[in-house]
């Protein structure tokens, strides 16, 4: 099977004064091509850390990371971000669509660094707020769109240069049932239909229920599920 | 390449946070009206008492005077000033103004000799509006400068009064020199008896010289001549001599230069204050720009570019606005019958534009740095 994202020993440290926070700890990590992963773990435990080190807006201090056969550990700072444009695709918890821009020039952003017929971006941008179902309001700002509607904005954001990974941080963290579900089906569509890789943080169980499978984070490493259960449920009763 | 394509982004920015670039653009159009006002006085400046290669005139006045009611000198110098060796010729002026203040509309008689006057500078006057015969003719005739025809609205066939004096408008001129925009040329006799008796009495000579080399040694042997005389002269390059009496004015504008730096500064702060803001109330924005592949080199020519779209806006529209009044207006700075224009053309409004794309720049310089340079992970975990 072909992996499209190999961590090996994979460690982000940050070091402030003499004390040393480490988010990853030697995380050894597969995914298969055409994966939908579902990421679980207490508060703190680096999944979205992982998630920034894959997505090449974070850099490991240790240890290897390929995706796509590209080393991106290794990259300068200008390599990386001409990587991310064709590589990945970020949809964030809260959004982050730009506030002055409608919904289709939100998902026009990243289109602006490829050089394409003016013809062909458009046809491009059409199609993504298609597929998410929201051409309708696409002359909408941010500000007039519900919470699942911005969400459905940003993932035709992250599709539309066709990328073959999608990272999602708590993408229904922020929304009520029936947008979640209409977001996860979304996702899982996604995976199915257009093979795309997805790596997807979740705090949410019903969540994982899309996802081909779950791993467990705890303490930057990855675990057996039983093994934080008790924790978490401890933790839970004491909220 | 991508700056370009990312240019409409640039735009909406602009246009879609409208109150505050509304605010921006209406400072920087002030403060820019302002400097390219104090500019154009003083190109003016600059353009009247600058020396150049190609200046062959000498004005001979009277010794220690200072403006045209007090230079008296006997018009029978003439002859003896002719006679010196480098002269092409001599006009001797009377010289009458409207008003002794310092002005911006000010009308001053030149009374010349006719024949004279058409023979020295007949080919550097173009005549844009009625006739020289007809100002040969009439005793009372003048032809007016054409900065002057327009501010007060003369026409060729109009009678107008000034200074006591009355005259006709015979034509409408346009030369090069800038002493000739704001005046009315008239008939040395009729200037001469329009106050008191003064016939045989002029305000000063303007001589040619063969070439500009010669001009300072001509001036000395003409003060040399009369230095014993009743009525001495004091005798100077026209450029020196305008700065002589115009001093006042030029330290005003010289002094104005610095409010129209002061105005630059304020320009600057406003749109650095301007980017500053929206940088800072943008900082996940910038931080999911790079997270879409941005890099941080384009997320930075981005934000000097909104700086510089806001700068050039504001600064289009003042210095526009600046060289449009200062062209429609023809206000001349007019003192003691000299006159300094107001220099407002194509040129000076490039040269506004090119200050403000300069005032964009630096104004978005530290921003754009900040904004790129602070790690992108924790840019949006701070969101
Ligand atoms: N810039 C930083 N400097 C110091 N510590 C950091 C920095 N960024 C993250 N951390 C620490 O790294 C650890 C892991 O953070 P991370 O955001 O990956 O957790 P998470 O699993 O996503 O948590 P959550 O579920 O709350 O989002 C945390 O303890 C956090 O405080
Ligand atoms: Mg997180």
């Amino acid at each position: 099977m072909d992996t499209i994202i190999e961590c090996r020993r994979l460690t982000r440290e940050y070091r402030k004064a003499d004390t040393v926070i480490r988010p990853l700890d030697e995380l050894d990590l597969d995914v298969p091509r055409g994966d939908f992963l579902a990421l679980m773990g207490p508060s703190g435990s680096g999944k979205t850390t992982l998630l920034n080190l894959i997505a090449g807006i974070d850099s490991p201090t240790r240890g290897q990371l390929l995706v796509e056969g590209a080393d991106i550990g290794a990259l300068g700072r200008n390599r990386l971000a001409a990587w991310r444009s064709r590589h990945v695709g970020y949809i964030f918890q809260l959004y982050n669509l730009v506030p002055a821009l409608t919904a289709y020039e939100n998902v026009e952003l990243p289109m602006l660094l490829h050089p394409m017929s003016r013809r062909e971006r458009h046809e491009r941008i059409v199609a993504a707020l298609d597929r998410v179902g929201i051409a309708d309001r696409k002359d909408h700002f941010p500000r007039q769109l519900s919470g699942g509607q911005e969400q459905r904005v940003a993932i035709a954001r992250a599709i539309v240069t066709d990328p073959a990974i999608i990272v999602a941080d708590e993408p229904t963290g922020d929304l009520d049932k029936p947008a979640a579900h209409a977001v996860m089906t979304l996702l899982q569509q996604l995976n199915r239909e257009l093979g795309k890789t997805i790596i997807m943080v979740t705090h949410d169980p019903a969540a994982t229920a899309y996802a081909a499978r779950t791993l467990h984070l705890d303490k930057g490493r990855l675990v057996e599920k039983d093994s934080i259960g008790g924790r978490l449920e401890a933790e839970e009763a004491s909220v | 390449m991508n700056a370009l394509r990312c240019m409409p982004y640039v735009l909406r920015q602009v246009a879609r946070h409208r109150i505050r670039s509304a605010l921006t653009v209406l400072g920087v159009a002030i403060a820019m009206f302002l400097f390219t006002a104090v500019q154009a006085m003083n190109e003016g400046v600059t353009e009247a008492t600058a020396a150049t290669a190609n200046d062959t005139t000498l004005v001979v006045y009277r010794e220690d005077r200072y403006c045209p009611a007090t230079s008296r000198l006997p018009q029978d110098y003439q002859r003896r000033i002719e006679s010196v060796d480098g002269v092409v010729s001599v006009t001797p002026m009377k010289i009458v103004v409207s008003n002794c203040r310092t002005s911006l509309d000010v009308v001053t008689f030149r009374g010349v000799p006719k024949d004279d006057f058409i023979a020295d500078r007949g080919d550097e006057i173009e005549l844009i509006a009625g006739s020289i015969e007809d100002w040969r003719r009439r005793t009372d005739a003048a032809l007016v400068g054409e900065t002057l025809a327009a501010r007060r609205g003369f026409r060729p066939g109009m009678t107008f009064d000034a200074a006591g004096i009355t005259a006709y408008v015979a034509g409408i001129i346009r030369t090069d020199d800038a002493q000739d925009h704001n005046v009315a040329y008239t008939a040395l006799e009729f200037v001469q008896l329009a106050h008191r008796d003064e016939l045989g009495v002029v305000t000063q000579f303007n001589v040619k010289v063969r070439d500009a080399s010669v001009l300072e040694r001509v001036a000395e042997d003409i003060d040399a001549i009369f230095a014993t005389a009743q009525e001495p002269t004091a005798t100077f390059s026209e450029k020196a001599f305008i700065g002589r009496l115009a001093d006042d004015i030029i330290e005003l504008v010289g002094f104005a230069r610095w409010l129209g730096l002061g105005c630059l500064a304020a320009a600057l702060a406003l749109v650095a204050n301007s980017i500053v803001l929206a940088v800072q109330s943008r900082v996940s924005e910038h931080a999911v720009l790079q997270t879409l592949g941005f890099s941080g080199r384009l997320v930075s020519a981005l934000i000097i570019a909104e700086g510089v779209v806001l700068a050039l806006l504001g600064g289009g529209l003042g210095a526009a606005a600046a060289v449009m009044v200062a062209a429609n207006s023809r206000y001349a700075l007019s003192v003691e019958g000299t006159s300094i224009p107001i220099v407002a053309g194509p040129g000076l409004l490039a040269w506004g534009l090119l200050v403000c794309g300069g005032i964009g720049v630096i104004a978005g310089l530290v921003p754009a740095w900040q904004a790129s340079h602070r790690d992108i992970a924790e840019r949006l975990r701070a969101a």
